[in-house]
């Protein structure tokens, strides 16, 4: 792959409207299900308040990212080659049918753009995205810019992801361009684990339940997880699929664990990036956990997690980044960005 | 590229799905379309959109002589909604799972319309030219109407859609059925032209708009033949191709008149398989093209190193052109 693929720019967009933690749960459903990891759900998180969306859609949420990425990185609409939509959850209308991709296109006015959607992944399909992208992009002489976008938005009253998180409503956009010489995509593996597939699905309205029509909740867009196949399935080998692509993209480009100077992962809960730390020996300093305060983001924490940390100036010239992050089917998924 | 069909075995006629959904079923309607029937799963659950999708995956691997351990990605380019809601849940996941593809990472493509297998295609392409470790793709899509909703604008027909499933092998240096280039373009102000508005959260609770709906007008503004003639133009010139030199076109078997205005613009090469295909089978979305090729192999037409144009408009929001070699 063309190793000269690298990120010109990054942003996310956060609605202002927040709402505690506490109060969420006392809107939501309670889960009746055990959680296995021996940790209080609600009390342990580590996440205090989570923005929601109101009155904006889920395709204001990328555009407004959207916006805000190339406002900050100043380049011409025209420029834009390839867009694609890495949103993970459903949008404003039902996809595979529509994605929000060709509105962000018109939005912003980048009418030379082929546009498509990666609608595999959840969480993770920030790598399967870059992966399509860069091999897109290394392949084809005319894709020269790429632009990426995601915009999430929960229903209101299913901001409860037991046992895995708590989530915000937020969009996110990375512009990929080449012949960069820092912020260099080196690598990208993704690996998936079919067999999980129906462990955590939306049911969709043509499977909704009779006594769902016309109460508090539209159940049947709400996230529906196996809580005991989670326990059983999902939580041994999470961090076996973790070490496999990490070192697979560690190989691929000929580096090493120890030559990695920071870690981006994802803000599921507070558990959860203590378990990381400790099974890869990752001291806190080198990994993102600032952007827990945001709640988690969806494919969004790659981009936050990422943002935040140049913000902060924790990630240095010179600095290997690893991005890596899991998410519903299952995938698991990590990338190296050379800075 | 090696490819397989997985269609359910029962016919409906289109006039008796007229009847069925309310539409008004004339002669002029019947010519405009040119479709006489289309398959329509029967309620087993084998014939779900996703089984009928892990059923076609094995097949096609199984005409490729593949060991499914050797699949390095499965990509996914349905356009109908799912068996659950995606991009939570893909239908790509279990396919990956029942192949027995268990090396591979999965990738679907919401959006393109019928252009989505292109947008397969060109990405599977991309994946395995550039990554050394990659060599071989499972292209998968299965496609089942909504209930009550294979009439696509019933006020003013543009076509009949059925259900089926397909499936794809690309392998890194294949001797035959090479892939040598994809043109996608994309018309963001067409974004909703054809899309399913029900269920979703701007009306997450009225089932009435969980159906596919067309905007006509848009639709018939869009110049559909004409802007597949300047891609493929522009594709072949890429490639070193004269016009001249392609044998056959495939389209997406959307309607008679849909295939007339692009059998003018493409001077009279397409395939004449199409119109048969239309005609027995309806417009299948993504499946067209796997269908139409295969068959235009099967009619033995074609010989080694003819060039192929795939073509498809995606009812104008999504348009692509692919340029193979046989």
């Amino acid at each position: 792959m063309n190793a000269n693929i690298g990120i010109l720019e990054a942003n996310y967009y956060l609605p202002q409207t927040k709402k505690t933690l506490s109060q969420v749960f006392e809107d939501e459903e309670k889960p009746t299900e055990a959680f296995a990891a021996g940790v209080d759900f609600e009390k342990d998180i580590g996440i205090e308040a989570l923005h929601v969306a109101k009155n904006e859609r889920a395709a204001d949420l990328c555009i407004n990212a959207a916006k805000l990425t190339m406002a900050k990185s100043g380049i011409d609409p025209q420029e834009i080659d390839l867009i694609i939509d890495f949103t993970s959850i459903p949008e404003d209308y039902v996809a595979p049918t529509w994605s929000a991709a060709g509105q962000v296109q018109q939005a912003i006015g980048a009418t030379r753009a082929f546009t498509t959607a990666v609608n595999t992944g959840g969480c993770a399909s920030y790598q399967t995205t870059l992966k399509v992208a860069c091999s897109l992009m290394s392949a084809n002489d005319r894709y020269n810019t790429a632009l990426l976008v995601a915009g999430d938005k929960t229903p209101e009253f299913n901001h409860n992801y037991f046992p895995i998180t708590v989530v915000s409503d937020g969009g996110s956009a990375v512009i990929l361009k080449k012949n960069m010489t820092t912020r260099r995509i080196l690598g990208v593996e993704v690996a998936t684990l079919g067999k999980l597939h129906d462990m955590w699905v939306i049911p969709g309205i043509h499977n909704r339940k009779p006594e769902d029509i016309g109460g508090k909740y539209p159940r049947w867009l709400h996230v529906c997880g196996d809580i005991q196949r989670f326990n059983k399935e999902l939580i041994p080998i999470n961090l076996f699929m973790f070490r496999k692509v990490m070192l697979g993209v560690l190989k691929q480009v000929g580096k090493k664990m120890e030559d990695v100077s920071f870690f981006v992962y994802p803000t599921f809960s507070a558990w959860d990036l203590k378990a990381f730390c400790e099974a890869f020996r990752v001291p806190p300093e080198k990994l993102s956990r600032d952007n827990l305060h945001h709640g988690h983001l969806q494919e969004t924490d790659m981009v936050v997690g990422y943002v935040d940390a140049l913000a902060a100036g924790r990630i240095k010239d010179g600095d290997l980044v690893m991005l890596a992050t899991n998410g519903a089917g299952f995938s698991w998924g990590a990338s190296l960005v050379q800075h | 590229m090696a490819a397989c069909c997985h269609l359910p075995q029962h016919k409906r006629s289109v006039e008796d799905l007229f009847q069925e959904e309310g539409a008004n079923f004339s002669a002029d309607v019947a010519a405009r379309l040119g479709i006489e029937q289309v398959p329509i799963q029967n309620g087993d659950a084998s014939e779900t959109a996703s089984n009928m999708a892990v059923a076609a995956g094995r097949e096609a691997l199984q005409r490729a002589k593949i060991d499914p351990m050797q699949v390095d990605v499965v990509v996914e380019y349905s356009i109908m909604p799912q068996e659950y809601l995606v991009p939570v849940w893909n239908m790509s996941n279990k396919v990956q799972a029942e192949t027995g593809a268990s090396k591979s990472f999965v990738v679907g493509f919401s959006g393109g319309g019928s252009s989505n297998f292109m947008v397969a295609l060109s990405s599977a392409a991309a994946m395995l030219s550039e990554n050394d470790s990659m060599k071989t793709a499972l292209l998968v899509t299965g496609d089942t109407t909504i209930p009550g909703n294979r009439v696509l604008n019933p006020s003013d027909p543009v076509t009949v859609m059925g259900d089926g499933a397909s499936a794809v092998v690309l392998q890194r240096d294949a001797p035959a059925g090479i892939v040598i280039d994809t043109e996608l373009w994309s018309d963001g102000d067409n974004h909703d032209i054809c899309y399913v508005p029900g269920g979703s959260l701007i009306h997450p609770d009225d089932i009435s708009l969980y159906r596919m709906q067309l905007d006509k007008v848009r639709y018939d503004a869009f110049p559909k033949a004409e802007t597949l003639r300047r891609m493929s133009n522009k594709l072949l010139e890429r490639a070193g191709v004269k016009f001249s030199d392609v044998a056959w076109v495939l389209c997406s078997n959307v309607s008679a008149q849909d295939e007339a205005a692009i059998q003018q613009a493409f001077e009279g090469k397409v395939s004449p398989v199409c119109a048969s295909n239309r005609e027995s089978h309806g417009h299948l979305q993504g499946t067209d093209f796997p269908l139409n090729y295969l068959s235009l192999i099967e009619s033995g037409s074609t010989k080694q190193g003819d060039y192929v144009l795939g073509i498809s408009h995606g009812m104008g929001a999504t348009a692509a052109v692919s340029l193979l070699r046989c």
